[in-house]
């Protein structure tokens, strides 16, 4: 291959003497739809030569021609910044298609003729405008003059609904009579302003004088050029020499200057408001720009104020109908493990057995295993919320909250996954690309409570508070997302500071959401709690279990649990929280379930789960379980994310997030429950 | 300078979605995520990729599972 032919791609099909029909356009506007309806199942996909990106081909019959149709990649441009757009341009550059059909989607034509022009500045003839979704146009009030459109732009335009088959006919129509060199056409380009028409001019006219004007339209090189194409740059710099080309790039951060913008955005805008003076000519109806439901529902759950207000409603009555519906599964779940443990006890005649399966195992496991209903529930209200659109809203809100305190806006996204689980959620901090932003998210998202966290909190508000649990709960949930952004606010300012990384959000539509799909998800999320209470929470209570019974029974003061615990009871003391919860707050680390799992061992749930509800009302009052709750959702992170954030993060911070979560809950449970006691609670 | 300048304007200025901007700039936002996604092949702002479901996640496998999905598309500017 010739070295100037470096930039083309060149069919085999080509060379072989077959007519070719490109079919180029924008992800997402009917393409392969229009590619079926024209090669029917006479269609092959391979791959593209040295990528992994698919490549459909297809014959295309008309009469008693044969036609070769390839659907290029789905582009917006062809500025050659992904492998699509460089498969596309190549393809295009080499000459390969005798016909181009360029797919439109007429109900946004304006992005979709961006593509249109970048085509017929590369020099290309022999295109058909397919203006797609034209049924979609019409239902939004969008409606053209078509012959006008045509005289404009320069090329038949061809109204087509792919998906009902509309306008596919006359389509072939005109390829073949295109390929067949039957239809002339003249592609409108785009006039940029004089200092850009000017240098086009001037590096056209060098251009010119090599032998690239043979190969390639010297007018869209000098575009490219212009707008710093590092391919076309090195392709031209081997026919003009490198000091010619330092001319030329000279030329060009001169008119960048003047502009005081790269080219590229500058050339862009220009080619975008040429457009839009282009369908000011045919384009009859624009369609009413009118509040949608979506708007108006827009208003209200994303403002900044109602947005907070309705953000705290909407998880109010997620725990209710989490509470509702669950409470009961759960309670029923309790007495079978009760029930299961009651029966197989008499039948285990070793006592050191029986204490193992009915205290340890079916005791710890089993209190964990009887939230299953309300994790399940939780997800189902999660999918639901998320499927009608809600999910983005909420986070939007919490962007706005989160951007006062200094939280880089990209990590409400680690921030709302963090609500599931906190390892993917830190692990998705590699979205930020500001070091200071990654850090800081990573430290502040273990304070957002996961669904093992949710399972904790749930468990003591259900038990302590029965009649406001729910306001409880999402009271602890709210003083945990506070803590989190004033922790922000406190490392941001002092601890690790940065720059803010902008972006923007497309949000999704609104939709009903299928009761399937919700479950589905729900079952797909909560399989894992299942599998957790058959791995880590299973080990966790065998080594309960084992430390709570050995050397002596427990009570005696002599086991390992409690003597443990009485280790570091006069530090949790100073939050009203005894030996019992120093000891689940330590297994808690291994898994955060694991402190339910602790008080089910020493209390025995496996034995009598009413004795286990009793127990800890006499042994606790609302204000140390509401302290217990609290500190759990903000102490040490479990082990899991703490290796999460080890791998992400490096061992310094993995010890500074275990430290400062530590101080924190320390703090706020010694704050909370002194608080507590001197209002008399 | 144009529309597609505006969008990447305020975008820094702390616009969040593109409904914001359509209703600062008076368009439709539609022809704002339009003008992203050719921003998008620009190289002035990248999609920040986010499973749609577990199975399409690329976190599933070191996942613990029970994450949220968050439905929409979210573009960062490069710098």
């Amino acid at each position: 291959m010739n070295e100037c032919h470096d930039l083309k791609y060149i069919s085999k099909n080509k060379k072989q003497g077959l007519r070719v029909i490109a079919l180029a356009g924008n992800p997402n506007v009917g393409k392969t739809t229009i590619f079926n309806g024209l090669t029917g199942l006479r269609q092959h996909v391979g791959n593209w030569p040295g990528v992994t990106v698919e490549k459909k081909e297809g014959i295309l019959k008309y009469h008693d021609k044969e036609f070769l149709v390839i659907d290029l990649p789905g582009t917006y441009s062809l500025t050659a910044s992904s492998i699509d757009e460089l498969i596309a341009r190549n393809f295009l550059l080499g000459s390969n298609a005798d016909v181009v059909v360029d797919i439109v989607d007429s109900s946004s034509l304006m992005r979709n003729l961006f593509l249109t022009m970048e085509i017929f500045e590369m020099g290309i003839k022999n295109v058909i405008i397919a203006l797609n979704k034209i049924d979609i146009a019409k239902k939004r009030g969008i409606s053209f003059d078509v012959k006008k459109m045509e005289k404009v732009i320069g090329v038949p335009v061809i109204p087509t609904n792919a998906k009902s088959g509309e306008g596919v006919e006359e389509l072939k129509a005109m390829i073949s009579g295109m390929a067949e060199g039957k239809a002339t056409t003249n592609p409108i380009t785009p006039i940029y302003d004089e200092p850009i028409e000017q240098e086009i001019g001037h590096i056209s006219g060098v251009l010119s004088e090599t032998p690239l004007a043979q190969w390639y339209n010297v007018r869209w090189l000098a575009i490219k050029l212009l707008t710093r194409d590092q391919e076309v740059i090195k392709l031209v710099l081997n026919y003009l020499g490198p000091k010619k080309m330092d001319e030329i790039l000279i030329h060009i951060s001169e008119l960048e200057r003047y502009y005081k913008h790269p080219l590229d955005i500058v050339i862009a805008n220009q080619k975008y408001e040429f457009i839009d003076k282009l369908m000011h000519q045919f384009v009859i109806h624009f369609g009413e720009v009118h509040e949608t439901f979506s708007d108006c529902m827009d208003k209200i759950l994303t403002h900044p104020l109602y947005g907070i207000f309705t953000l705290l409603g909407v998880f109010y009555l997620l725990f209710k109908f989490v509470f509702t519906i669950g409470t009961p599964l759960q309670e029923f779940l309790d007495n079978t493990f009760v029930s299961f443990g009651q029966l197989i006890a008499p039948h285990i005649g070793n006592e050191t057995l029986r204490g193992l399966i009915v205290n340890g195992i079916i005791g710890g496991v089993g209190s964990v295993l009887s939230f299953f209903p309300l994790v399940f529930l939780l997800f189902v209200a999660m999918s639901i919320l998320e499927d009608s659109g809600y999910m983005a809203r909420a986070a939007t809100v919490m962007e706005k909250i989160m951007r006062i305190f200094g939280l880089p806006g990209k990590s409400f996204i680690p921030m709302v996954l963090a609500f599931g689980c906190n390892v993917p959620a830190i692990m998705s901090t590699r979205t930020l690309e500001d070091e200071r932003d990654r850090i800081l998210t990573m430290l502040v998202n273990p304070l957002v409570p996961c669904s093992a966290r949710m399972v904790v909190i749930t468990f003591l508000t259900g038990v302590f508070f029965s009649k406001h649990k729910a306001l409880v709960a999402v009271g602890i949930y709210a003083i945990s997302l506070f803590l989190a952004l004033l922790s922000a606010l406190i490392l941001g300012k002092f601890v690790i500071k940065g720059e803010e990384s902008p972006f923007v959000m497309e949000l999704p539509e609104y939709a009903i959401p299928s009761w399937k799909i919700a479950l589905i998800h729900s079952w797909e999320r909560s399989k894992e709690f299942l599998r957790k209470a058959g791995t880590v929470i299973l080990f966790g209570s065998i080594a309960i279990w084992y430390l709570s019974s050995y050397p002596q029974a427990m009570g005696s003061g002599l086991s390992y649990a409690e003597k443990l615990g009485k280790v570091f009871e006069p530090f949790t003391m100073l939050m009203g929280l005894d030996w019992k919860a120093a000891v689940s707050l330590i297994f808690g680390i291994i898994a955060k379930e694991n402190v339910i799992a602790t008080y089910g061992v020493i209390y025995g749930i496996g034995e009598n789960e009413e004795a286990l509800i009793m127990l800890m009302r006499v042994a606790m009052t609302s204000l140390q379980a509401f302290v217990l709750a609290l500190v759990t959702t903000l102490y040490i992170p479990c082990i899991a994310t703490i290796g999460a954030i080890r791998a992400e993060g490096g061992n310094k911070w993995a010890t500074v997030a275990v430290i400062y979560n530590l101080l924190l809950s320390s703090i706020i449970g010694v704050l909370v429950y002194n608080i507590g006691l001197f209002l008399g609670l | 300078m144009g529309k597609l300048d505006d969008i990447l304007e305020l975008i820094k200025e702390g616009a969040r979605t593109s409904k914001e901007i359509a209703e600062r700039l008076e368009i439709s936002a539609e022809e704002v995520e339009g003008i992203i996604k050719i921003l998008e092949s620009l190289g002035y702002v990248e999609k920040i990729e986010i499973g749609e479901s577990c199975g399409s996640c690329p976190l599933k496998k070191i996942c613990l599972g029970s994450c949220i999905i968050f439905k929409g598309n979210i573009y960062q500017m490069k710098k």
